[in-house]
């Protein structure tokens, strides 16, 4: 059996061992480049802009999300990085699930449901948390998840920061809004002291301060280690540029085009194609979404490429009244999970509060414009040093994911204008709803109260002349991109309105399939990768049962 | 003396040794031959020379982290778990 993966990512390389691991002959298609490791680690030391991809190789050939076309009200904020490894190279590590409430949003909230439910991912959950190694305490976690009982996880739950004691001593126990607060750990993709029975690959997180968007010790996992473990029946080509999926008259899929090039620097390339019993789409929401577009497959349903969904983050930074050390560890080890469900749902979006121990870094680039800051004041010398110390040492930041529903108006289509490669540019028509808007005022309203009760000063604010700031019921508000892009090939249970089915299989096509989180129906408010792993598993675990009978007899029954 | 260290020393509210210790008296000189005070405390404190970092150890010494008593982020490790900690006080 050949299967042909397209995308070296979270859910391409997971899905690429456990076919090669059953003796799948397996191809992985990867359109972006390596990057080494040491040089990574220095190019993000000396970037002036710290950000995501900054540290990593970029191809003119693979462009990554900053070739994106906004269109619409908004613009979509979540970059992603096309590269061996994907954005799970980039990624922040933090993995909890989704609670089982988030797979009905269409019953509960708004948007659509999952034709799963929680009870049919978890075993795949508990897989996922084993394969990549997650640090948690599943007691803890049970205290707002089912967790199967005598569950545990890979690896103790990281300790927590000493901001977190600090929050937690003030906030455990209190109420807002009816919501009894508590601070929960939350489940890190980076190694803990693992239990009896799980050796860690790699080292123990040292607390570099820098998972997003580099681990210098590669504490933290990236898909490079799944790939470390395939079996020797899986190939990975880097620098092939999957641009068509070819199906027969019964739509049936026989092949891939794709574009190789060589250098970094120009759209120089080579045309090559190759057969496959079955193609598995893992590229990225956006990325599976243009490609099947470019190929017109997939699309009877009309669904590809829209409910383009994102986490629209909500930052919130204030100064402690005594120093809590930020910039020492990962950049959130709790969160507050008590917003995540309840009544309002049907109001407004839900939220999680991650608590952020990274300063005003991501917020407000801490410390280099408190340094501006004092210095166009006036202060030199002494008390420069006295009021950057003072100033940086009592941050911190609440750091809210806020649901967006599955809405099919904000969508990927092809845009008019090429690549270096001579394929369509994504084109992003990208707004917030109501629904969404209400979220992020009910998630500032819940930061100033903790903020309050903290005793905290709060130096939150947004300001008209910055990106993705807007007005809504006459408050200021801005939003950030989580990185958290989904919905555009959407799951469902039936051919008429969604893309893939159940498994991430096209219905249009019985050996196509589409993963990743461009499959979810609703991102509920959990960070995505660890359902994308789950789901991953899921499929292959699919694939390889219905192996026998799959393909080839699907094709006998062919209209 | 050293007229730039100095100049430097009085800016920043380092001490020369403290500034010599980064390894980076010789580099800033030749930056800053016309440079304004804030250029100079801007390249101390942040490793940013005219919207660009010179070199990975300007970033890794920055000032403004030394101030707050931590290594700037991805350059050194406090250790697992030191996160958990009170934090140090501050020198000053």
């Amino acid at each position: 059996m050949r299967a042909v993966v397209v995308g070296a990512g979270f859910a391409g390389s997971l899905i690429a061992k456990v076919l090669g691991d059953n003796g799948f002959s397996v191809l992985v298609l990867e359109a972006g480049a390596d990057t080494d490791h040491d040089e990574a680690v220095e190019r993000f030391r000396a970037s002036r802009v710290k950000s995501p991809l900054r540290p990593y190789r970029t191809t003119v050939a693979a462009p990554s999300s900053d070739y994106l076309i906004n269109t619409g009200p908004f613009d979509y904020a979540s970059p992603y990085l096309r590269m061996n490894g994907g954005t799970g190279a980039a990624w922040t590590g933090i993995t909890p699930r989704m609670h089982p409430d988030d797979f009905r949003t269409a019953d509960i909230g708004r948007g659509r449901n999952w034709p799963i439910s929680y009870d049919d991912l978890e075993p795949y959950y508990r897989a996922a948390e084993w394969e990549i190694g997650i640090a948690a305490d599943a007691d803890e976690q049970r205290q707002h998840l089912p967790v199967a009982e005598g569950y545990r996880y890979p690896m103790h739950a990281l300790p927590r920061t000493y901001l977190d004691r600090v929050v937690a001593s003030v906030v455990d126990g209190a109420s807002i809004d009816g919501h009894e607060l508590l601070v929960v750990g939350t489940p890190q993709a980076r190694n803990g002291k693992p239990v009896d029975g799980y050796r860690p690959d790699g080292n123990l997180c040292a607390g570099y301060a820098s998972c997003v968007p580099i681990c210098p010790e590669q504490a933290k996992y990236t898909p490079h280690r799944t790939q470390k473990r395939w079996s020797g029946t899986v190939e990975l080509r880097t620098r092939c540029v999957v641009n068509r999926v070819h199906a027969d008259e019964f739509g049936r899929v026989t092949k891939v085009s794709y574009q190789r090039y060589e250098d970094d620097t120009t759209g120089r390339h080579t045309r090559h194609e190759e057969e496959a019993d079955v193609v598995i789409l893992a590229a990225h929401a956006i990325e599976n979404a243009k490609l099947l577009l470019m190929s017109g497959l997939a699309n009877s349903s009309d669904q590809v490429g829209r409910n383009l969904m994102d986490h629209p983050a909500l930052l919130t930074w204030a100064l402690m009244p005594q120093p809590v050390g930020p910039f020492r560890g990962p950049g959130s080890t709790t969160g507050i999970e008590a917003f995540r469900g309840g009544p309002e749902r049907g109001r407004r979006a839900p939220f999680r509060i991650e608590i952020g121990n990274w300063g005003w870094g991501w917020s407000a680039g801490s410390p280099d414009s408190d340094t501006a800051e004092f210095v166009a004041a006036g202060l030199r010398g002494t008390a420069l040093r006295r009021a950057v110390a003072e100033r940086v040492s009592r941050q911190f930041a609440l750091q809210v994911e806020v649901e967006q529903e599955a809405d099919p108006a904000n969508r990927v289509t092809l845009a008019a204008e090429r690549d270096a490669l001579g394929n369509p540019r994504p084109s992003l028509h990208y707004g917030l709803s109501d629904y969404v808007k209400d979220g992020l005022l009910a998630a500032k309203r819940v930061c100033d109260q903790l903020f309050e009760m903290l005793k905290a000063e709060d130096y939150t604010s947004y300001k008209p002349d910055e990106e993705r700031y807007f007005e809504h019921n006459g408050e200021p508000l801005r939003y950030w991109g989580a990185g958290h892009g989904g919905g555009t090939h959407v799951m469902g249970s039936s051919r008429r309105d969604s893309v893939v089915d159940q498994w991430q299989r096209c219905w249009d096509h019985p050996n196509l399939y589409a993963v990743g989180c461009g499959s979810m129906p609703s991102l509920g408010t959990s960070n995505p990768s660890i359902t994308m792993a789950a789901l991953a598993l899921r499929t292959a675990d699919h694939l390889v049962s219905s192996r026998v009978e799959g393909v080839l007899g699907k094709m006998s029954k062919a209209p | 003396m050293d007229a730039f260290v100095e100049l430097s020393a009085e800016l920043t509210g380092f001490s020369a040794e403290e500034l010599r210790s980064t390894g980076l008296v010789e580099q800033y000189r030749a930056l800053a031959q016309d440079a304004s005070h804030a250029e100079i405390i801007e390249l101390w404190y942040t490793g940013v020379w005219r919207g660009v970092i010179p070199s990975s150890r300007a970033y890794a010494e920055g000032l403004a982290w030394k101030a707050v008593g931590v290594a700037p982020p991805g350059t050194r490790a406090p250790g697992f778990g030191s996160w958990e900690h009170r934090p140090r006080r501050s020198s000053l």
